[in-house]
């Protein structure tokens, strides 16, 4: 256990780091001017006068080289303080968890929901493998994947906001405004995870123990309930998992739709407008939080299938 | 809960309506309903944008801290009139040629409960002074100081001559705040406004909460609150405003308009804005050089096609470097025909010689560029112009165009982006210094007009000089400026008193009120 502990913490670590130096080099290897960046997201407008240019940077630290840049703020992050914001001059801290907080929300209701429509579908297109109930529900679910957030999105407000006047058309001010956009997040995930579930049902009910279950008297389906469905949804865990730390971050078309004010859009604008702290801040947080989770992920697997044990040393 | 005044709604909502109907305001005041007004309604305003600098006065915030009845001013620009009228100074006056002073309304409380000073007006105008990202209205290179000479005047001092100064304080970013504001680095707008709402929340990247202000200057207030909803997305605030979730959207994209026209229960309001898309040329470079060839190719394009088509009609085509309804636009009627043979018998004159194909660089910041980009293409190779298309983001463009290593550039810009007048645009964009010439064109008869106006405070006088520098651009074809757009609101059929503002500075007032249907 402690080797695998510690090869994971390892994990956290190169990731932050990685992830926040590539975050931190965004700025200055797209076309234009950081600084100027910066100060158009304040003042909208062409016209730049250099003397201003010169003076907030010499305001944010910018004129120190690059590496002394990114050492100054692994220092302070490393003392948990996230620093100010490049734009608004506000504690990174004060934006990036509320904001993480919404977007956990969201992404856990999608999953949820994810999660209780695929596991029925993915149950019977297993076990109905191969006849008309596993054909109908492997291609309405596969064809989720070719529906980009962009186009569901719209079409959910048209039907349920516009046509049905039953849901806010966007907002995040109570849980009939969660509805349509884990609604529009959770059709990819329903589409993977039922083909995962049904996958796992079908290589469950394939294997030796089921025939030797029914042979030692379990009805079937008792054998279906006691080995095939615990068996099939062992992937689904891992899967969970990557789509839960992949979500935290790229959410942010259904949340620029919705107007949810979320981790994503917020990364999204932090990168756009060159704010360079609070890109980290929050990429930081997304990696250490997606890390963990993928990590509870493979205890929770080991539980469900002790042979893989031996793998974590 | 605040109380709620009931007070003589049908006076008020007469009042509002007498004056809306006597252009009291610019813009279009929405269709409204006969119903009377509810003064326990409150409404719901979606904004395009939300406040990325905190609420620093001298950001873009200013704009939603005044929008939504809280910051004011101590001028207002008139749309309709065309001119600066009082706010929270009454009157004002040029002391000497560098010095403008501005007597400041009595009996003024912020919402702190403190009295409006000329102390404290200084006080928040050289809080602004001193912004390290700078207003462009309001700033250290325009103005020199702000000080309090007598109780109750304002003296603002300027570098030189300026007739300009009370269109600088009818800035947004010229707003007043109490001197409690400014305690601390951040600035806290919460309870220290003097306008008619007072803001009582907020939920980052969300919304503002804004509460009736009951010891309003201005007079009763008809809406017990509102909230103005940060919406980035056109079409999330289109749905918004059609579903009733919102009562005023603004800024609707043009693929929403034809929706929301057809809907019931509301208007969509369109307005001249100050935002012309143009096709930017290289004055100073060949063959571009050649006003024939630049004129060649603005006979060449198809505006009305173009408005048309690609804006479906959020726009107008462009009748010259100003829309036509603004003050300074002097008499500059229609928009230039497609004039295919006049075009080709240019060139020929010009001696052009397609040896190279022209090329535009389309701006992704507007996706509809790349679409415009192609119409021009496809005009221009009407009359044997090749063209060839490259798509940058602006930072990518800015410094090749600065520097005059370009042929056409697709952009937008926003003539009135700092004060009410035209000069700095004038000045900036196309005057032989000017500091963002990206045409790099140099007229010293132009330049000579432009000085004049600089220091001319009669507004008709100054209009003129406006006027005929803008026929100097167009005679001289240095840019084509292609369509204008249009500010296009919509707003549910029982807000009343709402008049349509093109640069989205006021939107809610004590005269803003919603009947209870």
């Amino acid at each position: 256990m402690f080797p695998f502990i510690a090869k994971r913490t390892a994990t956290l670590v190169a990731a932050v780091l990685v992830s926040s130096f590539a975050v931190f080099l965004i700025p200055y290897f797209t076309p234009g001017d950081p600084v100027r960046t910066i100060i158009r997201s304040r003042v909208s407008g062409n016209i730049i006068d250099d003397a201003d240019v010169q003076a907030l940077s010499l305001s944010l630290g910018l004129q120190d080289p690059l590496i002394v840049q990114y050492f100054s703020w692994l220092g302070r992050i490393a003392t948990g303080d996230m620093g100010l914001s490049h734009v608004s001059r506000t504690p990174v801290a004060d934006q990036v968890l509320p904001a993480l907080a919404v977007t956990l929300s969201l992404v856990a209701a999608a999953l949820a929901l994810a999660v209780l429509v695929s596991l029925p579908l993915g149950i019977v297109a297993g076990l109905r493998h191969g006849k008309p109930a596993d054909r109908v529900i492997t291609s309405v679910t596969q064809s989720f994947i070719a529906m980009p957030e962009y186009w569901v999105a719209p079409l959910l407000v048209l039907v349920f906001a516009l046509k049905l006047s039953v849901l806010p058309s966007a907002g995040w001010s109570g849980p009939e405004s969660m509805v349509l956009p884990a609604l529009t997040l959770a059709l990819r995930p329903i589409s993977y995870f039922t083909s995962a579930v049904r996958a796992g049902m079908i290589d469950a009910a394939a294997a030796e123990h089921v025939p030797a279950a029914r042979a030692r008297g379990l009805s079937v389906p008792q054998a279906v309930l006691r080995h095939v469905i615990p068996n099939g949804l062992v992937p689904l865990s891992t899967l969970v998992a990557v789509w839960f730390a992949g979500l935290l971050g790229g959410s942010v078309i259904v949340e620029v739709i919705f107007a949810v004010p979320g981790m994503g859009r917020l990364l999204f604008d932090a990168v756009v407008n060159s704010d360079i702290p609070l890109a980290q801040g929050g990429v930081v947080l997304v990696v250490a939080l997606a890390v963990l989770v993928t990590t509870l992920a493979d205890f929770v697997h080991r539980a469900l299938t002790p042979a893989v044990e031996g793998s974590y040393a | 809960m605040l109380p709620v005044k009931r007070s003589r709604p049908i006076l008020a909502v007469a009042a509002v309506l007498a004056l809306s109907g006597c252009g009291f305001s610019g813009g279009q005041p929405a269709q409204e309903s006969s119903a009377a007004a509810d003064t326990s309604q409150r409404i719901v305003v979606d904004n395009f944008r939300a406040p990325v600098a905190d609420w620093a006065v001298e950001s873009d915030a200013a704009y939603i801290l005044s929008l939504s009845g809280c910051l004011e001013t101590l001028t207002k620009f008139d749309q309709a009139k065309g001119e600066v009228v009082p706010s929270l100074a009454t009157e004002w006056k040029q002391h000497s040629p560098l010095e403008w002073d501005f007597t400041i309304r009595d009996g003024v409380k912020f919402q702190d409960g403190t009295a409006l000073t000329a102390e404290s007006v200084a006080t928040a105008l050289n809080h602004v002074l001193k912004a390290t990202v700078p207003a462009r209205a309001f700033n250290s290179k325009i103005i020199s100081s702000v000080s309090v000479p007598q109780e109750g005047t304002v003296r603002v001092t300027t570098p030189t001559e300026s007739p300009l100064v009370p269109y600088r304080l009818a800035s947004v970013n010229s707003g007043i705040l109490s001197p409690a504001a400014y305690e601390g680095e951040r600035t806290n707008p919460f309870g220290h406004c003097t306008g008619p709402f007072v803001p009582v929340s907020e939920v980052a990247q969300q919304s503002l909460t804004l509460d009736r202000n009951p010891d309003y200057w201005g007079g009763d207030v008809q809406l017990a609150g509102a909230e103005i909803r940060f919406i980035t997305n056109g079409a999330t605030r289109a749905a918004q405003v059609q579903t009733g979730e919102a009562d005023i959207s603004m800024s609707i994209p043009a693929a929403s308009l034809s929706s929301l026209e057809n809907a019931d229960g509301l208007s969509v309001l369109k307005a001249d804005s100050p935002r012309t898309a143009t096709l930017y040329m290289n004055n100073g470079r060949a063959p571009l050089d050649n006003v024939d060839v630049r004129t060649a190719i603005r006979d060449a394009l198809d505006l009305e096609s173009l408005a048309a088509s690609v804006y479906e009609g959020a726009a107008l085509p462009a009748t010259g470097v100003f829309a036509s309804s603004e003050p300074w636009a002097g008499t500059t009627g229609e928009a230039p025909k497609q004039d295919l043979d006049g075009a080709k018998k240019l060139l020929a004159d010009a001696g052009y010689t397609a040896d190279r194909p022209l090329e535009i660089i389309a701006i992704v910041e507007r996706a509809e560029f790349a679409d415009v980009a192609a119409v021009i293409q496809d005009n221009l190779k009407a009359v044997g112009i090749p063209v060839s298309i490259v798509t940058k983001e602006y930072a990518a463009a800015e410094p090749d165009v600065i520097a005059g290593n370009y042929d056409m550039l697709l952009s937008q810009r926003n003539r009135l982006i700092d004060i009410a007048d035209p000069a700095g645009f004038l000045s900036a964009d196309y005057t032989c210094s000017g500091s963002y010439n990206l045409s790099h064109f140099c007229d010293p008869e132009y330049d000579q007009l432009l000085a004049k106006a600089a220091t001319t405070v009669d507004p008709e006088e100054r209009y003129s000089l406006y006027a005929q520098a803008g026929g100097i651009l167009t005679e001289k074809a240095v840019n084509v400026w292609l369509v204008n757009e249009q500010a296009t609101d919509a707003v549910r059929n029982n807000v009343l008193g709402y008049v349509q503002d093109p640069l989205s500075r006021y939107v809610l007032t004590a005269q803003t009120a919603k009947t209870a249907s």
